[in-house]
């Protein structure tokens, strides 16, 4: 498959972060394209999930963080172009472990939409409706939508993070190890989910899995102490790796 | 079984620890179970021993004399009377100023007295009887015209008092209460009142008097007195002495050494000259005899329910002697409300705050340490703030309103620390999620990390009810004493607490003290057990 097909999404360029005195991305650079699939793969502590939080501005939150070099979304700067409200209402996350809010599992879809000022009853179910059912938790869950989320299974709980990051009608979904705390059942699930969902969205996985990241993904950038040290297509990355590292990690060898 | 050595003492010794944990943990639930069963028990329940210049023969049909027919007593059906004395009656009817009924029943209630028209034989033995050798009837008392009237005022007016010929009562429609009267006295020689060999006969019980009569007791240091020979005597048989016989012991099976008096003036002459006598006769005949004839105390135990409904819904009267403590419950009650109203926002902002907008740094590890050293602070010294800075400086005086702002002082470090912990509780994932939907701080704090951590927040709070229902050094220097419902502001009230401190330091009553006690164990168990169903829902709806 051609990259150049596709439109850029996002564009990362020279990316440093800092905590503190701590570098913990250096110089990275990576293009993410429209409706694909894009994997980040590396060991603990490499920096990739520091890398995702950048992407909706998610590190904001952390005082010590300092940042440097230009993130653009649909070419426009996203610290300088964007109000982070409004960054995050298009680049949406799912967290490492399912975080529903400790209300209904409606309310929890409804939570996004009711926030950015919808009120209309009939027109909050038609969301909830859609999001569960892109996210392939509509069938499960259509008799339950006014239980406690908190009472479902921890794979219909990510699935529920999933319809509430839809109902918000994002362009790009970034995932944060979705599926390392689920059982291989919800994980596969979750996966099929994936790529349903690459059709009308962009996504960016972090995975501790490589056989997740062959699996579900187009694109694969490998991260090692805050360094992009390949990138490229799926196939290539895990069949015909370029560096000695990747090869050393994707075979087993580290991490 | 394979079991080392080692093994062997190591399991020894956890049973001696765990034995030590279960004992002490057994002693402390029954001390504290103990405690709190005691008190409502006093609460509920109250025995007392009183002694009174009569005996406890009840009469409810009192024979005056031979000519007429015996009278009845009756009262308003609202007056809580079990029995009068004669004395009692004749203080209700003939006393200078308008009695009320507290001393009697615990009402706060005025008594209205009604006399029949004067004129028949009836009446003037009746007032005879209520007047005694000195008194007259009061000028309070209303005069009816005849038995019917007489009836119908009794049952119709709130406090009422009245009398009527027994036979009115058989068929009559008006609901009155009769009023049974105590007007029987034991009288003895005035030896059996020496005191020798720092003894002195004390009070004898109704028990003891029908055994002596009986002839099982002989002598006086049988029942506690010194050692002199028993010498029961009777009055006459004729009217109306005779009821004091058919009432003491209706079976007549009085001891072979009773002596049965011929005529009142013998049954004066045997108590005057035969040491170690005892005899029975009216409290009138005592009153007009004189020292002729030394009254005997007879000692009686009374016990009932006293936390009864008209405790809780009675406005207290006489500091609390009288009357119930509704008043006392709904100051309570408001005390509770407008301290939350006003301690609740602050404190909850204030959490807030420091948890999700400052800045961790020194500044909030100060003001933490603060929050803290507040909490632990007495009580008193708060009362001493408020009574100083409140009531003197900014002039708002002692009333409800420097009350409700020194407590308010005092539960507000409890409400921040506790709310603290509870937003701290709240994982950063719910944060993070919300964030990442594109919602705002507020957004987030508002809808997502309060409601997740309400039922700490709600602990909090009912732990600073708790600390405000059981407040009571904060509140004498701030609330004042005034037993009235609160009015406005600056109006003094009492609350549950200051109730039971008052009625305590001022020995009004214990069985009230008790009762008040038991009420305020009674709201601090509500108060939890509303709060844990509230929590308990809560976590349900959420799903925990």
């Amino acid at each position: 498959m051609e990259q150049n097909e596709t439109k850029l999404k996002i564009k990362v360029d020279k990316l440093d972060l800092y905590y503190g005195d701590f570098q913990a991305l250096k110089a990275v650079d990576m293009d993410i394209h429209e409706n694909k699939v894009t994997a980040l793969i590396g060991p603990s502590g490499c920096g990739k999930s520091t890398f995702i939080r950048t992407l909706n501005r998610m590190n904001d939150l952390i005082d010590s963080v300092k940042i440097e070099g230009n993130i653009t979304y649909d070419g426009t700067d996203i610290y300088r172009g964007y109000d982070v409200i409004e960054l995050r209402k298009k680049i949406g996350m799912v967290f490492q472990k399912p975080n529903p809010f400790p209300m209904s599992v409606y309310d929890n879809v409804a939570y996004g939409p009711r926030t950015h000022g919808i009120k209309n009853k009939a027109q909050l179910d038609e969301i909830v409706e859609r999001s569960l059912k892109g996210a392939a938790l509509w069938e499960e869950i259509k008799d339950r939508l006014h239980r406690p989320a908190l009472g479902i299974s921890g794979g219909q709980q990510q699935r529920l993070c999933i319809a509430r990051v839809l109902a918000v009608e994002p362009d790009v979904v970034l995932m944060d190890e979705p599926t390392s705390a689920l059982d291989p059942i919800s994980t596969s699930r979750i996966e099929d989910l994936i790529d349903e969902l690459k059709m009308n969205y962009t996504i960016v996985i972090v995975t501790h899995n490589m056989q997740q990241a062959g699996r579900i993904s187009d694109s694969t950038s490998f991260f090692f102490e805050g360094v992009v040290i390949e990138t490229g297509p799926t196939e290539e990355i895990f069949f015909n790796p370029r560096n000695k590292k990747t090869e050393d990690y994707i075979s087993g060898r580290f991490g | 079984m394979i079991i080392s050595e080692h093994t062997k003492k190591t399991k020894r010794q956890e049973k001696i620890a765990k034995g030590f944990i279960w004992s002490f943990v057994v002693l402390t639930i029954v001390i504290l179970a103990w405690i709190v069963l005691y008190v409502l028990f006093r609460g509920f329940y109250f025995r007392n021993e009183v002694s009174y210049d009569v005996t406890n023969i009840k009469e409810q049909q009192i024979v005056l004399n031979e000519e007429i027919e015996p009278v009845v007593f009756i009262v308003h059906p609202k007056v809580r009377v079990k029995d009068l004395t004669s004395e009692d009656l004749s203080t209700i009817f003939t006393k200078k100023r308008k009695e009320k009924w507290g001393p009697y029943t615990r009402q706060d209630l005025r008594v209205e007295t009604f006399i029949l028209q004067g004129g028949t034989d009836f009446t003037d033995s009746v007032i005879d009887f209520l007047e005694g050798p000195e008194q007259e009837i009061n000028k309070y008392a209303t005069t009816v015209p005849d038995i019917d009237s007489m009836l119908k005022k009794v049952a119709s007016t709130r406090g009422a008092i009245g009398f009527v010929p027994a036979s009115a009562l058989e068929n009559t429609d008006f609901k009155v209460k009769i009023a049974p009267i105590r007007r029987i006295s034991a009288v003895v020689h005035p030896s059996v009142k020496e005191i020798v060999n720092n003894i002195q006969m004390q009070e004898l019980s109704t028990d003891e008097l029908e055994r002596i009569y009986r002839g099982e007791i002989k002598n006086w240091k049988e029942v506690g007195g010194i050692d002199l020979p028993v010498k029961p005597v009777l009055p006459p048989d004729d009217v109306p002495y005779s009821v004091i016989k058919s009432n003491l012991l209706p079976e007549g099976e009085f001891g072979p050494e009773v002596v049965h008096a011929d005529s009142f003036d013998d049954f004066c002459s045997v108590m005057k000259e035969t040491p170690g006598a005892v005899g029975l006769c009216f409290y009138t005949d005592v009153l007009e005899k004189g020292e002729e004839l030394s009254i005997e105390e007879i000692g009686r135990v009374e016990s009932g329910m006293n936390l009864t409904i008209h405790y809780l819904i009675e406005a207290p009267a006489r500091s609390g002697a009288w009357g119930g403590i509704s008043t006392i419950i709904i100051n309570t009650f408001f005390l509770i409300i407008f301290t939350l109203i006003f301690s609740t926002p602050i404190g909850v902002l204030g959490a807030i705050y420091l948890v999700e907008y400052a800045k961790q740094g020194r500044m909030v590890k100060i003001l933490r340490l603060g929050t803290e050293t507040l909490a632990g602070i007495p009580s008193i010294v708060f009362g001493l703030f408020g009574s100083i800075f409140f009531v003197n400086m900014l002039g708002l005086g002692i009333g409800f309103i420097s009350a409700t702002l020194t407590v308010t002082m005092m539960i507000l470090p409890t409400i921040i620390r506790t709310t603290e912990e509870a937003l701290k509780s709240v994982p950063d994932s719910f944060r993070e999620g919300s964030l990442a939907l594109g919602a705002t701080k507020l957004q987030t704090i508002r809808r997502v990390v309060i409601p997740a951590a309400s039922p700490g927040i709600l602990t909090g709070i009912i732990l600073a009810v708790g600390r405000t229902v059981g407040e009571t050094a904060v509140l004498i220097y701030t609330l004042g004493s005034n037993y009235e419902l609160v009015r406005g502001p600056s109006s003094s009230a009492r609350v549950l607490s200051l109730h039971l401190y008052n009625m305590f330091a001022e020995a009004i009553s214990f069985d009230r003290t008790f009762a008040t006690g038991a009420i305020l164990i009674f709201i601090v168990l509500l108060v939890n057990y509303s709060t844990t169903r509230m929590i308990g829902r809560m976590n349900k709806m959420a799903g925990n």
